[in-house]
């Protein structure tokens, strides 16, 4: 398998009233083509400030401080990584929505209820295929078959033809702005519609072309998480974030939206990074699982052996918490808090809860080490190993 | 760590009330109109102990003086001290704001508690009462009533106090109607609390904020209209310690001869500085509260 | 949406007839005796108010002189003004146009600068921008209006000697009063009828004294509109949908534009009732203090000399206007936001 996108030592904090909340702590994640990798930890362990810092979303008033997040689209090319946290503004608001999409938690509130959902699904395809959609124009216009009056024929396509080599052209933009020359993008707001129209039918919504008009208040929540999913996926992206997608939904609404999601995975998605703190959905879904503490990633391994063969003292103890029919007796749960990430504690942030804490513990963190096939702890007494 | 969370809570809302330096500069201004007002009598002795609004007046000659060594900040046309009149009218701006936002803000909040709370036809019929009120605008209104009931400062203070009311009636009901129904609501009437201290004890403590926000602009703004009712002849008499009086008095002689217009400066900017210092304290106060008081910002 | 309307229209029915039981209510604070006296025109009469009252109806009971006053109303008959010694209702339709003309320069200027404002001050929150405009925004709510129209008439008149008070220049408000028959008052609004009349300086003059008192009375309304577009626009920027737009790949401007502002401007429409009835406020001191002959200055003058019957009509007016502009704008709301128009 080949890397898609790899994070390391990534840290980002939030400058509050009450003190620097230190989110992620040198956070090192490795994400391949093809595969579906579920993060998953606890409420507040820094799932979401992982995959926001990937897209560069973390809100005010969080930083990036440090760290690396790579990223090689390029199957074939290992050697064109790119280093997203260096690059501008401009590139990311060019790679989001095109080659990495973001899901999100609360389809309700997802998607802006003054525009029509057709808008909405359109903007994906206005944003990144402006230059497909005109050169399929420019042939449409040069085909034999097209009825348009000839003068505006040729206007059209030498706009088209235009627009088709510089999307971003300044005098373009100009003519965006204005009421009566804004129209030029008829045309090709008409073919970003057919597309919506496709990929609104491919996600299983019935009644495309109606749907395509009505507003977000007028569907249900997992249509609605349906529409934000098509959002994601019009532009084919190579890598899919599902931050906590199904964690709203009923659970029969959740079954659907997780086949739908394997279903693209094999036709339009190469992978996903779905979050969750569902250990149910992981089981069903991920092929490679990764679990977080307190802003630190403690164990990754295929999704088998992590069930099978827990090894970090985190994930011991959450699979241990899961209620099993067949057990007897208390249930059990892990003993404290989890710490407050102004003042974590020092060493390794989970020792404070840890049934085999040792000296070591409590002052030096420890280093994600391989202790198995394809199997990562940071944990000093499973790896071993001091910094 | 140990604090009570109300008492941090409080220390909290305290810091984010004066992070905002227009805060300070706000209540820096109201302390000094505090104090002014309170120490009215020793800075400017009354010449009348029967009434001590009456501006003392040298003669009647209608051309203002400047400013002397008798009087700090010259004489309105018709002889009044300005000085005096900017002490003196101090306490006739809070009288004016305390009495009309006072009557206001208690009448509102209790007619939009039981309007917000109970609801159905309750609700309805006041709710079309107010819309009636609230169909003409304050100092139209005002001017109204006070052609009706006659001149004078203290019939304004009642007309604006008439009239007032229907702005909070409206901000609390809409903050009730929000809160009645969260959970903690439902949990008090289910355990049998008398809807009067679920009112009192849980709704208002969390529907105030909008309330205390909308009084202290209201301080400003009712001394404003006071004011502007004065100027045009309605309000207090000629020779009464009122700003807008003075303003009053100061009008044929904004423009002075051609070859100094602004000779008598001093009779419209010190009664207008007075006004306009006194309503920023309250509106940069107000402001102050509302950023603080926003949930949205309270977190950064 | 049909029933929606009905219903709102209904309900402003109910409110203005409150509105006039309310008026007609302060009217009748005044004694028998006392309204009698507007009708007293010599000494002589003075001696038959009984008659009069008996005459009037003065005190018959509440309804039946409610009535009787609606009636009248409703026939365009408002009773006489002793200010202007004429009908109510001539008198109205002669002030009426110069407030109008007012308005009509004020309103494009109070909504571009308010929505333009209020929308950068919320996009760069806590910047200079954001605490500049606050600052403006804070005094200029500040600001008693008549009082800066009386500096603005000290500096720009008593220093600079512009923009002099009144509506026209003595000279051009000569010529239009001696010459009905070249100057022909279309619309009475002096700018529009210059243009109409082919007399250009007649309209610069008119525009020469609406500045002073535009720029002195959108102070306030402004300063409203740009702190609610402020609010509407951070609000609109911490929710989600404006992630997920991120998330999209959008720009900033297509954000904060296609996104946000639209869904910000919701709560300004909503205020823009409260704009209304401030710019009514506004414009009664500006007119007074710059002697311009409106609606807002014949109400002050009727106030003054306790002319009743004009501060009957006036309130009945403004509330009038005020009702019919909530439902307007309840109705642009309904079609706007795509929630409410099903309900």
């Amino acid at each position: 398998m080949e890397t898609l996108l790899e994070t390391k030592d990534l840290v980002t904090n939030f400058y509050t009233y009450e003190g620097v909340v230190k989110a992620l702590n040198r956070v090192s994640m490795v994400v391949d083509h093809g595969t579906t990798f579920g993060l998953v930890g606890e409420s507040g362990c820094g799932k979401s400030v992982t995959v926001r810092s990937v897209m560069r979303i973390v809100q005010e008033p969080g930083l990036i401080e440090n760290g690396k997040v790579i990223v090689y689209l390029d199957e074939e090319d290992k050697r064109a990584g790119i280093d997203l946290l260096q690059q501008s503004e401009a590139y990311m608001e060019k790679l989001r929505g095109d080659q990495i999409s973001m899901i999100f938690q609360e389809p309700n509130a997802a998607l802006n209820p003054t525009l029509s959902i057709g808008d909405q699904v359109s903007e994906s395809f206005l944003f990144h295929q402006k230059r497909e959609m005109c050169t399929k124009i420019v042939d449409d216009l040069t085909a034999p078959g097209c009825r348009t009056f000839y003068p505006l024929r040729r206007l059209e396509e030498t706009i088209y033809r235009a627009a088709a080599k510089t999307p971003d052209a300044f005098l373009l933009k100009i003519f965006d702005r204005m009421p009566l020359l804004s129209r030029w993008q008829k045309r090709l707001k008409k073919e970003a519609k057919k597309r919506t129209v496709e990929i609104v039918r491919k996600l299983g919504i019935p009644n495309p072309e109606q749907v395509v008009d009505q507003f977000p208040h007028n569907l249900s929540g997992g249509m609605k998480q349906r529409i934000v999913i098509a959002i994601a996926l019009a532009c084919s992206p190579v890598l899919l974030i599902a931050d906590e997608a199904t964690s709203n939904l009923d659970v029969t609404i959740q079954a659907q939206i997780l086949d739908l999601l394997r279903k693209l995975k094999n036709e339009a998605i190469s992978s996903i990074l779905l979050i969750t703190h569902d250990l149910g959905v992981v089981a069903e879904i991920c092929d490679r699982v990764g679990i977080m503490y307190a802003g630190n990633l403690c164990e990754v391994a295929d999704v088998r052996e992590i069930f099978h063969n827990p090894l970090h003292p985190y994930t011991r103890a959450l699979l241990d918490a899961v209620p099993k029919l067949s057990a007897k007796g208390v249930l059990k749960s892990i003993e404290g808090n989890v710490p407050n990430l102004v003042d974590p504690p020092p060493g390794c942030r989970f020792h404070p809860r840890c049934p085999h804490t040792m000296d070591i513990c409590r002052k030096k963190p420890p280093k994600m080490m391989k202790t198995g096939n394809n199997h990562l702890t940071a944990c000093f007494l499973i790896g071993g190993g001091e910094e | 760590m140990g604090q009570h969370p109300r008492l941090r809570e409080l220390k909290f809302t305290l810091h984010r009330i004066f992070r905002n330096p227009a805060a300070i500069i706000g209540f820096t201004l109201l302390f000094f109109f505090t104090a002014v007002a309170i120490f009215a009598p020793q800075i400017a002795p009354p010449k009348y102990a029967h009434n001590p609004y009456i501006m003392p007046h040298k003669g009647y000659s209608p051309t203002p003086k400047p400013p002397s060594k008798a009087s700090i900040f010259g004489t309105t046309s018709g002889q009044y001290d300005i000085f005096y009149g900017a002490v003196w009218g101090t306490r006739t701006a809070f009288k004016i704001g305390l009495f009309v936002v006072g009557i206001a803000t208690i009448v509102g909040i209790a007619l939009g508690a039981i309007s917000g709370y109970y609801g159905g036809i309750i609700d309805e019929i006041l709710m079309r009462i107010t819309d009636i009120i609230w169909a003409i605008p304050t100092v139209v209104l005002a001017m109204a009533i006070v052609v009706a009931f006659g001149r004078g400062l203290d019939k304004i203070m009642i007309a604006l106090a008439l009239i007032e009311w229907r702005w909070y009636v409206r901000v609390l009901r809409s903050e009730i109607l929000t809160l009645r129904d969260q959970d903690f609501v439902h949990a008090a009437r289910l355990m049998g609390v008398s809807d009067l201290k679920i009112i009192l004890r849980h709704i208002l403590p969390n529907a105030i904020y909008p309330v205390l926000i909308l009084a202290s602009m209201d301080m400003g703004s009712m001394v404003i209209i006071a004011a502007f009712m004065s100027f045009v002849g309605l309000g207090a008499p000629p020779g009464y310690a009122d700003w807008g009086q003075m303003v009053a008095l100061a009008r044929n002689y904004i423009v002075g001869p051609p070859d100094y217009p602004f000779k008598f400066w001093y009779t419209i900017v010190v009664p207008g500085g007075c006004i306009v210092l006194f309503v920023l304290a309250w509106n940069l106060i107000g402001d102050a509260l509302r950023d603080a008081f926003d949930p949205r910002l309270r977190r950064r | 949406m049909l029933a929606y309307i009905i219903r709102r229209f209904l309900l402003l029915i109910v409110v203005l007839f409150g509105v006039s039981v309310l008026l007609f209510g302060i009217l009748m604070t005044f004694s028998p005796e006392r309204r009698a006296a507007t009708y007293v025109t010599s000494p002589q009469q003075a001696k038959d108010i009984p008659k009069i009252i008996r005459q009037f109806g003065l005190d018959d009971p509440f309804y039946a002189q409610y009535f009787r006053w609606i009636k009248e109303v409703a026939k365009g008959n408002m009773g006489w003004s002793l200010v202007s010694a004429r009908p109510v209702s001539e008198a109205f339709w002669t002030y009426l146009p110069v407030t109008i003309e007012m308005n009509l320069f004020a309103a494009p200027i109070v909504i571009f600068f308010g929505i333009w404002l209020g929308t950068l001050a919320g996009i760069n929150r806590d910047t200079w921008i954001d605490h500049s405009t606050r600052i403006m925004a804070i005094v200029g709510w500040s600001l008693p209006t008549f009082l800066f129209a009386l500096v603005m008439l000290m500096v720009f008149y008593g220093y600079f000697n512009l923009f002099s008070p009144g509506i026209l220049s003595d000279q051009l408000a000569m010529f239009i009063y001696d010459n009905p028959d070249r100057f022909h008052r279309y619309t009475k609004l002096y700018t529009v009828d210059g243009i109409l009349n082919g007399r250009l300086d007649v309209t610069l003059d008119a525009m020469a004294h609406l500045v002073l008192p535009v720029m002195t009375y959108i102070i306030v309304v402004v300063a409203l509109n740009m702190r609610v577009m402020r609010s509407g626009m951070i609000e609109e920027l911490s929710k989600d949908y404006v992630i997920t737009a991120l998330a999209k790949g959008a720009d900033k401007r297509t954000i904060h534009i296609k996104h946000a502002r639209r869904n910000a401007l919701l709560p300004v429409i909503t205020v823009a009732g409260q704009m209304v009835a401030y710019s009514m406020e506004g414009s009664v001191a500006v007119e007074v203090v710059f002697n311009r002959q409106g609606i807002g200055w014949w109400l002050a003058e009727s106030a003054i000399q306790l002319d009743m019957p004009v501060l009957m009509c006036i309130c009945l007016f403004m509330g009038v206007v005020f009702v019919v502009t909530n439902l307007t704008l309840d109705i642009l709301y309904a079609y706007i936001d795509p929630r409410i128009r099903l309900t």
